[in-house]
């Protein structure tokens, strides 16, 4: 039933009028969120000077970028009305395996290692969703258990460390200035905006997602679109594992745990529906920024860890709610 | 037809109801009355905001000016819960009952009897029983409504309204999607429960059921009322078409094809799909719109879905320009230039969330090397709907636009691949007059620059009025080939029947 549908006429001064607010409309989410990332700036500055240093705000940044990343792979899973539980599990199993590999093989392999090890967990993802009629849920789910245990498998459930400083300064370290994982995060963000707005792939994911039986009409092959989807998914978590990995110079295989569920807060409060079909890479990064950002105030004001995942729980479903009731008052 | 019911107090008065939407008029002082005993058909293009009218009524939306009576008494409906109250019922066009439910659950849904906490179902049925009998209803009532056909499933729609105890009762689009007999048995049912005293206000698009059936008809062009009529004066179909669409519409002339040389374009041969059809076989010729007339589930859609690839489980040769080609999916069927406009526009024909010019270049994107131009997608698309006469920004969100509209944007898509042969299923079903016209002469035109064009519908005056050639479908085979003068209602109707 299509109660909010609203019979219009089909003058062009007034389809003008209208195409300019649905744009705004669009643009409305993304920028609501960064005007909360600035007060929640301002409002900790006022509390703690020291939290509005160039420092400071680089470092919760430096928090925002596996996360950020993540939540963009996610979202174009989530686009196409797919999900991608294994995120965590996939970060897990690259950061042990690009671990491993920067211990023998030079940086650059070790960090293309790690890419390589996450699309193909996410080839695995793609290739049993389009090809049974289980759903994502389920597959992710499944696969989400075996990708953490190979994690575990492989290192024998212990951490790997002795990564080579060579490898943790192409990553961990700075270029023009800037640290690499924020530039990465900057550089796929503008590139995935790109992709959802100039591209075919970017088109067909939010055609699938809005309706398939339409995409597969119109030609469009659904399930190596789908497929892509979770390959893109896995790649970027198979680039957070080697971040990771480099960051913190061990790789642990149990690291991936608590991302997923961030990860997803990050898509969801960026105005990605579940449902599929609509969609925001730039929404999803200030998700990721927000977080990190209420994070690293609650951290500077001494809550406890506790108090801090309450604080961002209730963050998620207050972007929501905020934004149906906004939606209620512009009908 | 009784028309006593006009000396009798109005049961409803609509009094200079206003409504606007940002950038639009929806509606603009809009005043009549709906008298018990009669059924008051509401006419209008899409757009014309019946619907708008109705959700008004109906405490869906609330009038920026002007109220509505009630036996007299002032009201305005705040909710859809306040309308049901206070006697008003309405069966939307989309069906809304639980498809997982019977037909008793389904009617006291929501308002179960209790008893001891739980619910009493005895009481439930014997309630709901009296409303199924009411209007006639034949089926077994502890059937999932899903396993009930559509018409059924209207029937107990119309029960659940009644049982709520309304007097007037909202019917948008009854028959849009029955077959003509079960449209027939719900005819009687309604000049039943005119005959009761009930009100119905009665939305359709079909004008021949509206001069069958309605006491009075009214008309509403973009927000305004343009008359309230009672039947005796009403004198034909054309009489109301102008009415709706402000001016006076051409009818389309058929060119004589058995002067023109035949060539055949698309042959099909021994088309099965296990249970559905068997051994079909078809050839298309350049220039003519060919019509596959049967009814609904006869294996209409199916043959054309098995044309396109959709449907995987069919087996048939094909030839295009007699060189046989296979088609695998719908994206051979596209390569090879063959389009399907699919029946369900929602469903199968739109990403509601895009814009129309995404919708209309979803099958091949403007651009190179896997990138898009937007500019270029605007500017193909608008210039594919100008001869569609819908002009409205590109960029424009479908779900924002009318359904005739969309309908467009659909086509659009279709023509901008450019292909030889178009198989449209049902292209102006549930759309006003004035666009339904458009787009048979569209098929016109397509058929004159050498297209082929087959068309399945189950409106039977577009049938005949369109067609070249009628191929009736009778439960999966081919059962008659009609042309020229043999293309009458009588002959669709009685193969497509028969046996």
């Amino acid at each position: 039933m299509s109660i909010n549908r609203v019979e219009r006429n089909n003058q062009t001064a007034i389809s003008l009028r209208a195409l300019r607010g649905s744009a705004l409309k669009r643009g409305a989410r993304q920028g609501a969120l960064l005007i909360v990332v600035v007060i929640l700036i301002a409002y900790f500055g006022i509390l703690n000077s020291y939290f509005v240093t160039s420092q400071n705000i680089q470092n919760i940044l430096l928090q925002a970028t596996v996360v950020g990343i993540l939540g963009i792979g996610q979202t174009y899973v989530v686009i196409t009305g797919g999900i991608d539980l294994s995120i965590g599990s996939m970060v897990a199993t690259a950061a042990v395996c690009s671990g491993i590999f920067s211990t023998h093989t030079s940086p650059i392999i070790a960090i293309l290692g790690g890419i390589v090890v996450g699309a193909m967990a996410g080839l695995v993802n793609g290739l049993l969703i389009v090809s049974t009629k289980i759903t994502p849920f389920i597959i992710t789910l499944g696969t989400m258990g075996i990708y953490s245990g190979l994690a575990l498998i492989i290192t024998g459930g212990q951490a790997v460390y002795g990564i080579p400083s060579n490898f943790q300064h192409v990553l961990a370290g700075k270029a023009f200035g800037i640290p690499v994982p924020i530039l990465l995060f900057a550089i796929l963000t503008s590139l995935s905006v790109f992709v959802m707005k100039f591209t075919k792939f970017g088109e067909y994911l939010v055609a699938i997602g809005g309706n398939p039986e339409v995409a597969t009409l119109a030609g469009i092959s659904v399930r190596r679109v789908s497929a892509y989807a979770y390959i893109v998914s896995g790649s970027l978590a198979g680039l957070c594992g080697a971040i990771l990995a480099a960051r913190l110079g061990a790789a642990d295989p149990n690291a991936g745990s608590d991302l997923l569920l961030v990860a997803i807060a990050a898509t969801v409060m960026g105005g990605t529906k579940l449902a599929g079909g609509e969609g925001s890479m730039v929404g999803a990064a200030f998700g990721a920024i927000l977080i990190a950002t209420l994070t690293a105030g609650l951290t500077s004001l001494n809550v406890q860890a506790f108090y801090q995942k309450v604080a961002v729980g209730t963050a998620i479903i207050l972007t929501i709610l905020i934004d149906q009731f906004a939606k209620r008052r512009r009908r | 037809m009784n028309y006593s019911a006009i000396s009798q107090n109005a049961v409803l008065k609509i009094k200079n109801v206003s409504k606007a939407f940002p950038g639009v008029q929806a509606l603009s002082d809009v005043s009549f009355s709906v008298y018990p005993g009669e059924i008051h058909a509401l006419l209008g293009e899409n757009g014309a905001g019946k619907s708008t009218l109705l959700k008004t009524i109906f405490g869906v939306y609330r009038p920026d000016s002007g109220t509505f009576e009630i036996d007299g008494q002032e009201v305005i409906f705040k909710s859809p819960a306040e309308a049901i109250n206070s006697g008003v019922a309405m069966v939307h066009q989309e069906l809304s009952l639980i498809p997982q439910l019977n037909a008793i659950q389904n009617i006291v849904l929501g308002r179960e009897m209790m008893r001891l906490g739980t619910i009493n179902w005895s009481e439930a049925r014997r309630r709901a029983e009296i409303s199924l009998k009411r209007i006639g209803f034949k089926g077994n009532p502890n059937e999932s409504v899903s396993n009930l056909s559509v018409a059924q499933q209207q029937l107990i729609e119309i029960a659940r309204a009644l049982s709520f105890e309304a007097r007037i009762l909202i019917l948008d689009e009854p028959t849009s999607a029955l077959t003509s007999q079960e449209s027939n048995q719900l005819f009687e049912i309604v000049e039943k429960l005119r005959a009761n005293n009930y009100a119905i206000i009665y939305v359709s698009h079909r004008l021949k059921e509206v001069l069958q059936l309605a006491d009075r008809v009214t008309v509403l062009r973009d927000g305004k009322l343009i008359t309230s009529i009672v039947r005796s004066e009403i004198q034909g179909e054309h009489d109301l078409v102008r009415h709706m669409v402000g001016r006076n519409l051409e009818e389309i002339e058929r060119p004589d094809l058995n002067t023109t040389h035949k060539v055949e374009v698309l042959r099909v041969e021994n088309l099965t799909i296990p249970g559905v059809v068997e051994d079909i076989n078809i050839s298309l010729y350049a220039g003519e719109i060919v019509c596959l007339a049967g009814m609904v589930g006869s294996g209409r859609t199916e043959i054309a879905r098995a044309i396109n690839g959709t449907d995987p489980r069919s087996t048939c040769r094909i030839y295009l320009n007699k060189k046989e080609i296979e088609i695998k999916n719908p994206r051979s069927a596209i390569n090879y230039g063959i389009a399907l406009l699919p029946e369900d526009r929602k469903r199968q024909g739109l990403v509601l969330h895009m814009s129309a010019a995404s919708n209309a270049t979803l099958p091949d994107p403007p651009g190179k090397f896997g990138f898009i131009s937007r500019k270029i997608q605007e500017s193909i698309t608008t210039q594919a709907l100008l001869p569609l006469n819908a002009t409205f920004g590109a960029l424009k969100m479908v779900k924002e636009l009318s359904g005739g509209t969309q309908q467009k944007v659909v086509l659009a898509r279709w023509l901008l691949t450019n292909s030889q042969v178009f198989i449209f299923d049902e292209p102006t079903r549930g759309i006003d007059v004035g666009a339904k016209l458009e787009i048979h002469n569209l098929m016109r035109d397509l058929a004159r620059e050498g297209k082929v064009i087959l068309m399945i519908s189950s409106d039977l005056p577009e049938v005949l009025s369109v067609s070249d050639r009628v191929l009736v479908i009778r439960r999966g085979r081919l059962v008659k080939e009609l042309e020229g003068t043999e293309i009458t209602e009588e002959q669709v109707v009685l193969h497509a029947t028969q046996g």
